[in-house]
């Protein structure tokens, strides 16, 4: 399998205002905290020195609260802001060393974006946006719109070809967006908060499209989003962003479970534990006499679903992986993880057996 | 505490030092206890002195007489401007012997089919009936002059108007240059553009439309670039993303972002290009504004009107097709428009050649209605019986003699009697108070211009009838202004009439007041009063009903009483808009008081008119730099803080 990452940020720096060159490369000004820098350079460092990899089939979401930077590091990936320092490479090339004709290549079949308030051509039919992106790449009329037909009857919007966006609701809106985007049938499909305008059902709803979408494609996503909630939802990983900077990285269950500092902590203390963590953090190692007894689970089943099956068993549960007995959860353990009382450690290591 | 030091202020000194106003005024005032003195014993008070005026009449008339002796061998003309005349000549010729080919019959058909297509059937019926009462005056011809003249210059105003907004619109550095040029061509007098035209072309048809170009191209600029650069960033961003080319990006997304704007500008670069042609007539655009032209000099009411009312119709005919032509966009494309355009084309090529076959094209002669008899025994009458003598009430003719003897002519030698200096203070007082040192500083500038020009009495005497008129159309502006914002009804009931007064040209409102008020200053006043107010109401009425219903709300939960609801809360959240009618009242004002020369209103306006009729172009070229000054330091004076505070919110 082919494990070049998607894309691949190292050290990217995005300062605005005078002079924003020398900021990176300063150390003394890249340790300034973003209040005093702007008071000293007048700049402001949108994103500072942030390094991920976006995997293959995955779903990575950026999240943050306004002004974290997160809206700009998306941009910056297909140079929509041009950034200050650091690299970027799509499938291990060189983003900021393309030049305009690459670069438009790049943007017209290889990533492609939706945009917060949809970014839709109100002259032209929901049919005519959706083929947008084809018909910029130089596609003839006939194709492009048997293409988008196609498309948008994927997002759910046969019947409504000829209206347009004034006519639409928000969420169908966003399905256009949505559809505009997957029209060209792209590398990675780059999502800019693209569900906070909408109502909170609608949003359900289309967070359950894009799950789906995932499920039947496996594209490679890019998720940025202020809430929370979404971010765990979607999330295969999560980077959380603060003042510009990425203060932890990781998947949802170690973001919530093991928090890199009190920042974290304090966002993620109103998540239900139980539907985030994994049995497989919350189990101990299984005793000989357990062994053989009790409702089978798997390891990736959350915290919630153990609790139902050891309640209804009124047993401890055996954690099978592969036919094989790996732990073992039983109700104070799992009760462990919904108080928080108990730091479980990283996937991977093996848990203290004196743990409770 | 915070409230410890915010102790009631106590009204001394100190505390009326802390308003800029007073600031900015006590600052002037000791700038003038130290300049007032010097320039007083240096120069005489009173007038303008002699010495800080330059003579500019023998230079421009030595330029006049060059350009008029080159016109012929120069390079710049044999090669540029002669094209340049050759081609509009050419162009208006063309367009004016399509139009009679097509006959009057097709003329009409044209007319109503294409504002069926754009518009709908009642604009259809309104301008096929608009057309048929131009022939049945007996104008059919000036018309057709008129809108040969109209559609060279539309078409012109609206290249260069487009290709001006596009620059403007896509490069930062060409819209700081453009701007503040195109805000202030915006705010000249139409009159102003007459003269350096016809010192390059001489009187003619080029000129007319070259001046009407000059003239109607702005606001298509302005327009585009606003519309340019108002389009949603996100829309573009998304464009931007799914890679575009700058090319695709324009076609595909800027200029349909900016449709709206694109036709507004269109619509107004119409009705200003048709103010225009018509005023253009003093400078040989011919067509139904001279007709209007030659029968005021000749006080001849009955032809005025006939050839009034032909420019009135065009006018709201063009106004309201272009305008539902901008409002339909975005809604529900009509299936099959092809067809329909087809349907129309195949109308009017059928109606011109049943014209063609019957053998008539020209309007004949029997089926006009003379109206131009009946109205001057009407206007006669009224002469008789209506200008002096009526019990009570007086006459029209004492009304204006009234006005002219007790409140123009005080101002007028109110204002020349003034010391020169204390006007410039003055000018520099109200320009800073109201806005910034920059607003005051190009008043100040302008204002000197003018005595520099040697045109200082006639500049005060236009300046006096420009602040009577401002006075009457705010008086009466702001009451019914304030009267409509608070009565629906009302508002319902003006909403046509001011819709009709705003598209009128100019020139028009000459006719009636010379009707009732004879010649003289009184009615040019009269005039740009009646051509100023729909404005002002307007403004007035937008600004009041624009006040935030919330702070309306809760001052009307406190118990505030209508008159303190007005008083306290729509009028101060209201001001930049009353502002701006005070700043819109001057200007239209202006423009129409300098027009008022032709019905002897005396003063700039009559250099102007002078200048072109005994070909003196260097006395008309001062007056009308005078009028651009004036109009210029009357603009800025004016001018709200609002345009320059962006930065510091």
């Amino acid at each position: 399998m082919d494990t070049t990452p998607v894309f691949s940020v190292e050290g990217l720096w995005k300062v605005f205002g005078p002079k924003a060159d020398r900021v990176p490369g300063d150390p003394e000004l890249t340790a300034l905290d973003p209040a005093e820098l702007r008071e000293r350079t007048g700049c402001t460092a949108a994103v500072r020195d942030v390094s991920f990899d976006v995997r293959k089939g995955e779903v990575f979401v950026v999240m943050g609260l306004s002004g974290s930077g997160k809206s700009t590091l998306v941009r910056c990936l297909t140079r929509l802001i041009e950034p200050t320092a650091g690299t970027i490479a799509i499938d291990g090339e060189d983003v900021r060393a393309m030049d305009r004709s690459r670069l438009r290549e790049l943007r017209r079949h290889r990533a492609a974006m939706v945009f917060q308030h949809f970014g839709l051509l109100p002259h032209r039919t929901v049919i005519d946006n959706v083929a947008y992106g084809l018909e910029i790449q130089g596609m003839g009329k006939a194709e492009r719109r048997e293409r988008a037909a196609e498309v948008v009857a994927k997002v759910g919007l046969e019947g409504m070809e000829h209206r347009r966006p004034g006519q639409l609701s928000g969420g169908q809106r966003q399905r256009v967006g949505l559809a505009r985007a997957l029209a060209v049938d792209p590398e990675v499909l780059l999502f800019d908060e693209p569900f906070s305008a909408l109502d909170p059902l609608i949003r359900r709803e289309m967070q359950d499209e894009v799950v789906r979408l995932h499920h039947e494609e496996g594209r490679t996503m890019v998720f940025i989003t202020h809430d929370l909630q979404e971010a765990l939802k979607l999330g295969d990983r999560i980077a959380l962003m603060r003042d510009g900077r990425v203060v932890q990285l990781g998947t949802p269950e170690e973001i919530v479970g093991s928090p890199a500092d009190d920042y974290v902590r304090e966002f993620v203390r109103d998540v239900p534990r139980e539907q985030v963590m994994t049995v497989r953090t919350a189990m101990r190692r299984p005793t000989a006499d357990q062994d053989g007894s009790g409702p089978a689970v798997r390891p990736e089943a959350t915290v919630s679903e153990a609790i139902e099956a050891v309640a209804r068993a009124g047993a401890p549960a055996r954690v099978m992986d592969k036919g094989r007995c790996v732990g073992v959860v039983d109700s104070d353990t799992l009760l462990g993880v919904v108080a928080g009382t108990e730091q479980p450690a990283p996937p991977g290591t093996e848990q203290p057996k004196e743990a409770v | 505490m915070a409230t410890i030091t915010a102790s009631p202020p106590r009204v001394g000194l100190p505390g009326l030092l802390k308003r800029p106003a007073v600031r900015k005024l006590l600052f002037l005032a000791l700038a003038a206890a130290i300049l007032v003195p010097l320039a007083n014993a240096r120069w005489a008070s009173g007038t303008w002195p002699s010495a800080l005026t330059v003579d500019f009449s023998e230079p421009l008339a030595k330029a006049s007489d060059w350009i008029i002796d080159n016109r012929d061998s120069h390079p710049l003309f044999l090669y540029f401007l002669g094209h340049v005349s050759n081609v509009v000549v050419i162009a208006v010729r063309a367009v004016y012997l399509t139009l009679l080919a097509i006959g009057w019959a097709g003329v009409t058909a044209l007319g109503a089919l294409v504002a069926w297509r754009v518009a709908g059937v009642r604009l259809a019926l309104g301008t096929g009936t608009a057309f048929l009462a131009c022939g049945l005056l007996g104008m059919w011809v000036p018309t057709m002059q008129t809108l040969a003249l109209m559609v060279v210059a539309v078409v012109a105003s609206v290249v260069v108007g487009l290709l001006l907004g596009l620059a403007a619109g896509l490069s930062d550095r060409m819209d700081r240059v453009l701007r503040p040029v195109l805000d202030t061509m915006q705010v000249l007098p139409a009159f102003a553009y007459l003269l350096p035209v016809v010192l390059i072309f001489g009187i003619g048809v080029p000129a007319a439309v070259l001046a009407t170009v000059i003239y109607a191209a702005p606001p298509m600029a302005r327009l585009t670039s606003l519309g340019l650069r108002g389009a949603d960033k996100e829309v573009l961003e998304a464009v931007q993303s799914l890679g575009s080319t700058a090319r695709q990006r324009l076609l595909t997304a800027r200029l349909p972002l900016a449709r709206k704007e694109l036709l507004l500008g269109v619509n107004q670069t119409i009705m200003m290009a048709l103010s225009m042609a018509v005023i253009a007539a003093v400078i040989g655009a011919g067509g139904l504004g001279d007709r209007v032209y030659q029968a005021l000099a000749s006080v001849d009411v009955g032809a005025a009107l006939a050839a009034g009312i032909p420019i009135v119709l065009l006018a709201v005919v063009l106004d309201r097709v272009t305008g539902a032509a901008g409002e339909r966009i975005g809604a529900e494309p009509e299936p099959r428009r092809g067809l329909g355009w087809l349907l129309a084309l195949a109308g009017v090529v059928a109606v011109a050649v049943a014209g063609r076959l019957a053998g008539r094209l020209d309007w004949p002669d029997s089926w006009v209605v003379g109206i131009a008899e009946p109205v001057n025994r009407v206007v006669d009458w009224m002469t008789a019986h209506l200008y002096s003598g009526v019990p009570v009430i007086g006459g029209t003719a004492d009304w204006a003699g009234h006005f002219t003897t007790w409140v123009l002519d005080p101002m007028r030698d109110g204002l020349q009697g003034l010391p020169w200096w204390s006007v410039l203070l003055i000018v520099a007082a109200l320009a800073w108070v109201i806005g910034t040192w920059r607003t005051a500083l190009t008043a100040v500038l302008a204002m000197a211009a003018i005595g520099a020009l040697g045109v200082w009495k006639p500049s005060l005497d236009t300046l006096s009838q420009v602040l009577a008129a401002v006075v009457v159309t705010l008086v009466v502006g702001f009451a019914t202004g304030i009267a409509a914002a608070r009565s629906d009804r009302l508002e319902r009931l003006l909403r046509p009439v001011l819709d009709v007064f705003q598209t009128m040209p100019q020139f028009v409102y000459l006719i009636p007041v010379v009707a009732l008020f004879g010649v003289g200053r009184a009615p040019a006043v009269a005039a740009a009063i009646v051509y100023a107010l729909p404005a002002v109401v307007r403004i007035t009425t937008q600004g009041l009903r624009q006040v935030d219903p919330a702070a309306l709300e809760a001052s009307g939960s406190l118990g505030a009483t209508s008159w303190q609801q007005l008083r306290q809360v729509q009028l101060p959240l209201a001001r930049p808009a009353l502002l701006l009618a005070v700043n819109q009242g001057l200007v239209l004002v202006l423009a129409v008081v300098v027009i008022g020369g032709l019905v002897g209103g005396g003063a700039l306006g009559y250099d102007v008119v002078f200048g072109l009729a005994q070909g003196d172009l260097a006395t008309g070229l001062v007056a009308g730099a005078a009028i651009v000054c004036l109009g210029l330091m009357l603009d800025r004076v004016t001018q709200p803080t609002e345009r320059r505070v962006k930065k510091g919110a």
